[in-house]
Parts: C-alpha cells; sequence; structure tokens
C-alpha cells in the first residue's frame, strides 16, 4: 500500500495519516472475538444459558470494536451519529424486548 | 413541466399542500358517508362491507395522505426560511420525497376502482387482514400503497434533521431556534426511528400475502399479537409525528398574536424532546386488552400517563404567553387559542384511557373514537389551520380572507364539537366502534343525529376554506415581508411570496426570535453575515417522477401477479412478473442516472438579484 | 449554496469529503440513514427471536445450520469490512491507484460472500426448509436475505463508484460517495456480527 505524496504535499499536510495499524489490531480482535463465540458453541458441552451470554458479549464487544475504529466513531465530529445510531439501536432493543417478553404467554 | 421537475423546496411544499388538500377532501368524504350511514339505526345508505372500506380508507387516507402532507407542506414551505438557508440539504430527495407519496397514495385510493378498498381497518389487524379473511387486493393496496409512500415520508424525515443540524445561519445555536424549527426537529428524529418499524410491519404483511410467509399465520407457528406489537411500536410514535408539528405552531402563532415572546422557551424545548422519547415507550397502551398481563399493563399505563406532564408543561407555557400579551383575534391566532381547551379535553381523555383497568370498559367503543378525534381533529388540524392562515402570505404573496377565515372557524370549530363530544358518552353508554349500523331504542340514536350534523357543519367550514383560497387567488400578490407587523423570525425578513434564493445575504442571528430582537434594536432589518455573491443553486429532475412511477408500476406488478386477464398477453406480462420487474428497473434506473450524471446546477448572478441596497 | 472548496495549490483538501457542504451533508444524512436501519434490523430480529421456535414440519436450526459454511462467510465479510477501511485510508492520502485496488478486493470478497450464502440457501431448500415452510423459516429468510439483499446492494454500488472514479477521478464531489459507500459496507459488517450470533450461533445451541 504505497503512499505517494508530491514534494509540495509533504509541506502542506504536516498532519500525520494515520497508519494502518489501529485497523488490523481491530481486525484481529474481532477474528479473536469471532472465534471464541464459535468455539464456545462447538464446544457443545457448556451450559446453554452460559453459552448465550458468552456470544452475545462477544458480539456487543466486536460491535463496539467495529464502530469505534472502523467507523470512527472514537474520532471528534461524531455526536450526531452517535446520538442517531444509538437512538436507532435502542428503538431496535425496545422491539426485541417485545419479541422476547410479549408475544407468546 | 416546471412542477413535475421542481427541487425548490417552495414549490414542493406547494405540491404537498395541493395533494395533501385533495386527499383531505376524499377523507372528508369519506367521513360524511359514514356519518350518513350512522344516523340513524339499521339505516342501508351503505352495504357493510362498503362500510368497513370506508372507515378503513377514511383513517388511512386522513393520517398519511391528508394530515402527514400538510405538515411536510409548512416544513418545507418555511424551516428553510427560519433558519436562514436557502433550500433543504438534499433537494432532489425532498423532490423524490414528494413524488413517492404522491404515487403511493394514488395507488391506495386506486383500490376504489380496482377490486375494492382494504377493508381491514386502518390498523390492519391480522388474521383479519390476511388472505383467509380479507379475499380482495383491498389490503394488498394498503399494504403496497403506504409503503411507497413511507419511503418519501423517511426520505423527508432524514432531510430536514440533516438541514437543521448543517444549514442554520451564522449565530443561529440550537436554543436560538424558533420553536417550529424545534418541533420539526424532534418530529423528523421520531420519523426516522419510527417509519422503518411500519416498513418490516407492512413487508411482513406484503410477504404472508402475496409470497406464501407464515408471519402470521397461526397454523404454521406465526403470531397474531406480533403484527400488533410490530405495528403500534410504529403507530404510537406516529401520532406523535402528527402532533409536534402542531404544538410548533401554536408557540409560534401565540407568541406572534400576543406581541410577547413565548414563555419558557427552554422548557419548552426540553419537554418536546421528552414527548417525542416518551411516545416510543408507551405502543402497548392500544393492547390492554390482548391479554399481555398486569405486569405489561402496568408499565405501559404509568409510561403513558407520564407523557402528560411534558405536555401540560406546553399547556401551561402557551397560556402563560397569552396571559398580559397584547392580544390580536384573527382566524389563524383563533384556530390557535381554540386548540388550548380542544386538545386538553382530548389529553385528558387519554389519561383516562391510560388506566388499564379502565381501558377494559373504554376499548373498541366511541369513548376512544371520541379521544383521537379530539387530539388530532382538535389538535392537529385546528393547528394546520392556525398554520395555514398564518404562512399563508409567505408561501403565496396574499393573505387570505378574514371574513371567510372566521366563517371557517366557527364552523368547523362548533361542528367539531358537536360531532365528538357527544361520542364521549355514545361510548361510554356502550356503543362500540367499527360497527356499520345499530339498534335502535339503545339511547344512541339522537346522539348519533347530533354527531352527523355537525360533521355536515364542518363540511361547510371546508368548504368555506375552499372559496376562500378561491378568492384570495384571484387578489394581486401584494403582501408585504411581514404582513402580520409583529413578525419575530426570520421568514418574515423577506418578501413574500419568498424569492427563488429565499435570502439575498445569509442573515447573522443574534438572539432568540432574531428578527423581533433586531426591531426592539430599532433596525429595521437583520445584519447579513456575507457580502453579495453568486448563488448556486440545484438543477430541477425528472427523476424523482420517474422513479415514483417505477414503484407504483412495481406495485401493480406484485399485487397482480397471481390474478387471471380476459387479455392472456396482459395475463403473461403479470404472471410472469414483467410489470414488476419493470418498475423496478424504472426505479433503480433512476438511482442509476442519478448516481452517476452529477448535477453541477446554476447559478444566480448577483446582478439578477433585486438591488435593495448592499450591506457591506 | 456550496462552498467551492479551495485548496492553494489545486489539489484536493485533506479530507475531500467533508470539505464541502454538499459532503458533509451526505455524511451526516447517511449516518442517519443508518439510524433508521438500525430500527429496521431491530425490527426484524425482534421477528426473528418471536418466531424462532415456531418450526412447523420443518427442521430446527440445530440440524440445519452448518458452522463451518457460517465462519468462513464471517471471515470472508470480515475481512472486506477492513479492506474498505484501506480503501477510505487510501482516500485521505490522495492515493487513488491504491483506494481502487482495495475496492476492488472488497466487492470480489462480498461476492463471494453472497455466493456462500446462496449455496447456503439451496442446500436448505433441498432439506425442506422453504420460505414457506413454517414462521421460523419465513422469518429466518427474510432476516438473513434482506442483509444478502444489502450486501448485494453495496457489491453494486461498490462497483458503479469504481466506474465513475476511473472515469471523473477523485473530487470533492465523487469522495463523499465513496466514503459513504464505506460506512454503509462497515454497518452491514456489523449487522453480520449479530446475524451470526443470534440465527446461526443461538440457533446451533438451540
Amino acid at each position: 500500500m504505497s503512499t505517494q505524496h508530491s514534494a509540495s504535499d509533504s509541506a502542506k499536510h504536516r498532519h500525520r495519516h494515520e497508519g494502518p495499524g489501529k485497523h488490523i489490531v481491530a481486525f484481529i480482535f474481532s477474528i479473536v472475538l469471532t472465534l471464541i463465540a464459535f468455539a464456545a458453541v462447538m464446544a457443545g458441552e457448556v451450559n446453554k444459558t452460559f453459552t448465550y451470554i458468552i456470544i452475545i458479549v462477544m458480539a456487543v464487544l466486536q460491535v463496539i470494536v467495529q464502530l469505534a475504529y472502523w467507523m470512527h466513531m472514537k474520532d471528534r465530529g461524531h455526536l450526531m451519529p452517535i446520538i442517531f445510531l444509538f437512538g436507532g439501536a435502542l428503538i431496535g432493543f425496545t422491539a426485541i424486548i417485545m419479541a422476547v417478553y410479549w408475544v407468546w404467554w | 413541466m416546471d412542477w413535475l421537475t421542481t427541487v425548490d423546496h417552495k414549490k414542493i411544499g406547494i405540491l404537498y399542500l395541493i395533494a395533501g388538500g385533495l386527499f383531505f377532501l376524499i377523507g372528508g368524504l369519506e367521513a360524511i358517508l359514514i356519518r350518513i350511514q350512522l344516523m340513524q339505526p339499521k339505516m342501508d345508505f351503505v352495504t357493510a362491507q362498503q362500510f368497513n372500506e370506508l372507515i378503513t380508507m377514511h383513517g388511512t387516507t386522513m393520517i398519511f395522505l391528508a394530515v402527514m402532507p400538510i405538515i411536510f407542506a409548512l416544513m418545507n414551505a418555511i424551516i428553510p426560511l427560519q433558519i436562514g438557508a436557502r433550500d433543504v440539504a438534499f433537494p432532489f430527495l425532498n423532490s423524490l420525497g414528494f413524488w413517492t407519496f404522491f404515487f403511493g397514495g394514488l395507488l391506495l385510493n386506486l383500490s376504489w376502482l380496482v377490486g375494492g378498498a382494504p377493508d381491514a381497518g386502518w390498523t390492519s389487524y391480522m388474521p383479519l387482514a390476511s388472505n383467509t379473511y380479507s379475499t380482495t387486493h383491498g389490503v394488498d393496496f394498503y399494504s403496497i400503497g403506504l409503503q411507497i409512500a413511507g419511503i418519501g415520508t423517511l426520505l423527508g424525515g432524514i432531510n430536514f434533521l440533516v438541514t437543521i443540524i448543517n444549514m442554520r445561519a451564522p449565530g443561529m445555536t440550537f436554543m436560538r431556534m424558533p420553536m417550529f424549527t424545534w418541533a420539526v426537529f424532534i418530529t423528523s428524529a421520531l420519523i426516522l426511528f419510527a417509519f422503518p418499524a411500519i416498513t418490516v410491519g407492512l413487508v411482513l404483511l406484503t410477504f404472508d400475502r402475496l409470497f406464501g410467509a407464515n408471519f402470521f399465520e397461526i397454523a404454521n407457528g406465526g403470531n397474531a399479537v406480533l403484527w400488533e406489537h410490530i405495528f403500534w411500536i410504529f403507530g404510537h410514535p406516529e401520532v406523535y409525528i402528527l402532533i409536534l408539528p402542531a404544538f410548533g405552531i401554536i408557540s409560534e402563532v401565540i407568541s406572534t398574536f400576543s406581541r410577547k415572546r413565548l414563555f419558557g422557551y427552554s422548557s419548552m424545548v426540553f419537554a418536546t424532546i421528552l414527548i417525542g422519547f416518551l411516545g416510543f415507550m408507551v405502543w402497548a397502551h392500544h393492547m390492554f386488552t390482548a391479554g399481555l398481563g398486569p405486569v405489561a399493563n402496568a408499565l405501559f399505563s404509568i409510561a403513558t400517563m407520564l407523557i402528560a406532564v411534558p405536555t401540560g408543561i406546553k399547556i401551561f407555557n402557551w397560556l402563560f404567553t397569552l396571559w398580559g400579551g397584547q392580544l390580536t383575534f384573527n382566524t389563524s391566532s383563533l384556530f390557535a387559542i381554540g386548540f388550548i381547551p380542544t386538545f386538553v379535553m382530548g389529553g385528558v381523555t387519554g389519561v383516562m384511557l391510560a388506566s388499564a383497568p379502565a381501558d377494559f370498559q373504554y376499548h373498541d367503543s366511541y369513548f376512544v373514537v371520541a379521544h383521537f378525534h379530539y387530539v388530532i381533529v382538535g389538535g392537529l388540524v385546528f393547528g394546520l389551520f392556525s398554520g395555514l392562515f398564518y404562512w399563508w402570505p409567505k408561501m403565496f404573496g396574499r393573505v387570505l380572507n378574514e371574513k371567510l377565515g372566521q366563517l371557517t372557524f366557527w364552523t368547523f370549530f362548533i361542528g367539531f364539537h358537536m360531532t365528538f363530544f357527544i361520542q364521549h358518552f355514545l361510548g361510554l353508554m356502550g356503543m362500540p366502534r367499527r360497527v356499520f349500523t345499530y339498534l335502535p331504542n339503545q339511547g344512541f340514536d339522537t346522539m348519533n343525529l347530533i354527531s352527523t350534523i355537525g360533521a355536515f357543519l364542518m363540511g361547510v367550514g371546508t368548504i368555506a376554506f375552499l372559496i376562500n383560497i378561491a378568492v384570495t387567488a384571484a387578489k394581486p400578490k401584494n403582501a408585504p415581508n411581514d404582513p402580520w407587523v409583529d413578525g419575530r423570525t426570520l421568514e418574515w425578513t423577506i418578501p413574500s411570496p419568498a424569492p427563488e434564493y429565499n435570502f439575498k445575504q445569509t442573515p447573522l442571528v443574534r438572539g432568540l426570535d432574531a428578527y423581533w430582537k433586531e426591531k426592539m434594536a430599532g433596525n429595521k432589518e437583520v445584519p447579513a453575515a456575507e457580502p453579495v455573491g453568486s448563488i448556486h443553486m440545484p438543477s430541477p429532475s425528472i427523476i424523482p417522477f420517474m422513479m415514483s412511477v417505477g414503484l407504483f408500476i412495481a406495485g401493480f406488478g406484485f399485487m397482480f401477479a397471481k390474478d387471471e386477464f380476459a387479455s392472456s398477453f396482459v395475463g403473461m406480462l403479470f404472471n410472469n412478473y414483467i410489470v414488476a420487474i419493470l418498475g423496478l428497473v424504472i426505479t433503480f434506473g433512476g438511482m442509476f442516472l442519478r448516481s452517476v450524471f452529477d448535477d453541477h446546477g446554476w447559478h444566480i448572478e448577483p446582478e439578477e438579484l433585486e438591488d435593495k441596497g448592499v450591506k457591506a | 449554496m456550496s462552498s467551492h472548496a479551495e485548496h492553494l495549490d489545486g489539489q484536493l483538501p485533506h479530507e475531500p469529503e467533508k470539505a464541502t457542504l454538499e459532503g458533509r451533508n451526505k455524511v451526516l444524512g447517511f449516518w442517519l440513514f443508518l439510524g433508521g436501519e438500525s430500527v429496521l434490523f431491530g425490527t426484524l430480529f425482534a421477528t426473528f427471536l418471536a418466531l424462532r421456535d415456531q418450526i412447523a414440519e420443518g427442521k430446527p436450526g440445530t440440524e440445519l445450520f452448518q458452522l463451518p459454511t457460517v465462519a468462513l462467510a464471517t471471515f470472508i465479510l470480515l475481512t472486506s469490512s477492513l479492506t474498505s477501511v484501506f480503501a477510505t485510508q487510501a482516500l485521505h492520502r490522495h492515493n487513488v491507484k491504491a483506494m481502487i485496488n482495495w475496492l476492488i478486493v472488497t466487492v470480489i470478497l462480498g461476492l463471494g460472500f453472497l455466493g456462500l450464502e446462496i449455496y447456503e440457501f439451496f442446500e436448505y431448500v433441498h432439506e425442506g426448509h422453504k420460505f414457506t415452510t413454517s414462521a421460523f423459516s419465513s422469518s429466518f429468510y427474510t432476516l438473513v436475505g434482506f442483509h444478502g439483499a444489502h450486501v448485494a446492494f453495496g457489491v453494486v454500488w461498490i462497483g458503479i463508484l469504481i466506474a465513475q472514479i476511473f472515469k471523473k477521478g477523485l473530487t470533492v464531489v465523487t469522495a463523499p460517495k465513496i466514503y459513504v459507500a464505506g460506512i454503509y459496507w462497515h454497518f452491514i459488517d456489523v449487522v453480520w456480527v449479530f446475524i451470526f450470533t443470534v440465527v446461526y450461533l443461538m440457533g446451533k445451541v438451540g
């Protein structure tokens, strides 16, 4: 992945472009969390509720990592995206509560 | 042709007003027919089937195709002007939003002519709305027509959110925005979060009816309560989408015609946000009798009653604004003042309904019908009339006739209370809703008759309004910038109607009620934030119209794919999904063209701008 | 209405997608759209969760789902999300060639994911798990299918954008489109994390 900067460019661009490093770390993190979740299920002998908890926690952690790094949510200037994305997630979560508790009885 | 391709928010606002107005007349006609049928016991003015279609279409048309578009009309006409912007963030999408609404509404109403209108109520509960019990295409028109129209609404919501966040004039912080702008901002957030839920619901309904899915098919494991949940998770925020803009209008009108700033601005903002948020937490109060159980019913009961608190804050703030003000009574302010007690009446019956045990008696009776008409008609529609009379000069350059306006107000106001006040008692006496007739000698007869007479009176008021529009249109366009003289907000600083580019120079905002602030400081105008320069304008486009036609065609294509036709050629086109795919190709083709061919816009040069003197 | 981004020597500004008002509007508008999509997928997940035990005459997830295939598909989609990050980084470096290459890799991986999913669906249909079989099957295909449709749309969209970059180059007009497509691609990977967890892993556990 070569970077091409002209001479005048490097004079102007005093800010550093972020390297691929952090993102590769996020990638590896995601792989590891995914593997743990798959392993918990494929091992087969773990208690059912415990398995559920593991895989859900792994999913939530992975989503946080991806949102923060790959979708730049940790960078400044993202207040509105954060409000509206989490707002939407909150309503979605409300729908899930509905489905789990109030559809069958 | 200009009107088919315009991306100008002001013209789109007028398109929404005309289309919404037409659908309002259709919905109003449906209401009159309903009231005629119920005028006396055992009438056979319409059949039971026709009655079911009438009540379904009346509700669906009025909510989705009449009042929401009129709300969008005012949003489009006024928001960019109130924030000092030259257009909305996405002019192309704005046009697309209008045309999808229009063609969705057209599709839905064509059901009257093609095999029967939907007849399962505006809430389309399953399994009544399934293929087994609703055998005509009616409910398909409902699911597909609303789906198409809903796309437009969602796009509009995103558009206004970005516009308000990114395009306010310099100096206009969030806490210096007019209340109508705040109301539209929160409403747009509600639209963004509520409409995807109905999108899913309608998809599930369509899949069940057209493709053999089993979401609500009990025999294969489906669940009918799931429909109710999904519908009302959308449906409750929907009614706050309806009322919050009206709250915004009332705040503007009351403060202008009291010559006083709005009392408690910060608490008004906070209350609006709270109402919006809580609106998502109460949906199951429409399902108290569905059997969710005492814990769920208690939670939703309490949450529902909580909403009365921020709403009450708003009512008191309006009253405190009026108190001590120099009041002007004209049609606009009369509708706003009439709104207050009427909406409160609707609100208190809402708190009554919120009590789950009590609701077991009220549910599915005319008490509920009375409640929601009080808040939607007595609340929203009064607010819309107020806003239309208030902003008509800014949109059309002419002030509506005041005498005809007064006639509209008084006939509509009196007719409204006549129609719906009495329905509280009908409900308490046990008359169920959605019944096409009733037996005599239960005490219902006289009350129903009075209710029907009131409906006719509202019809008179509506006709007076139409005459007013016609009479006013014949007048010259001579309204000044600030026809009410006491305008407080930025839209009153520019000519009536607004010029194509809105503001010759973007204004510099120095406080809340920016224009009033300048007036009190002895200035005639709001200072400019930039020198006069060339103004970039977006280009018109036929693609939004084209894409909407595509969806319209696709809708028919999917709906009639399994039907038999007299002509085998037509049958071949439909049964092989050729019509459906053709429609989708048109729509996606439009998206492709829009992506690939960039719009460079055009410019209005300084020389063309009106020469009123340039601020340094 | 737009501020034409000016750069002293005619070169692209640092973050070209944010250099114009139109660009900033598009980026913000897209984030808001994703907020709405979160509710959409949330409702689809809710429907699936409500109906996941209603298998009627069909087979349950414990018998149907093959985790190795799902793991492979997951790995492919996750990698494609990484490559789209690299594409955005190339965009910020104004390195058009690298950007296009990473976008092409992203598209190929996306097509790979789709191929696996289509193969998987065909297998299920052979085993009697059809769209019309039960409430579980209808909601399975709708949830996973909607996600797949989003992947397919993204593949076509990014493909068209690649063609546009070839023709018009990287400008303050094309940059927001690439940036926004990148956010979209990340979002559908985020949704997939929940799908493989809730549908496949939870489905396999029972």
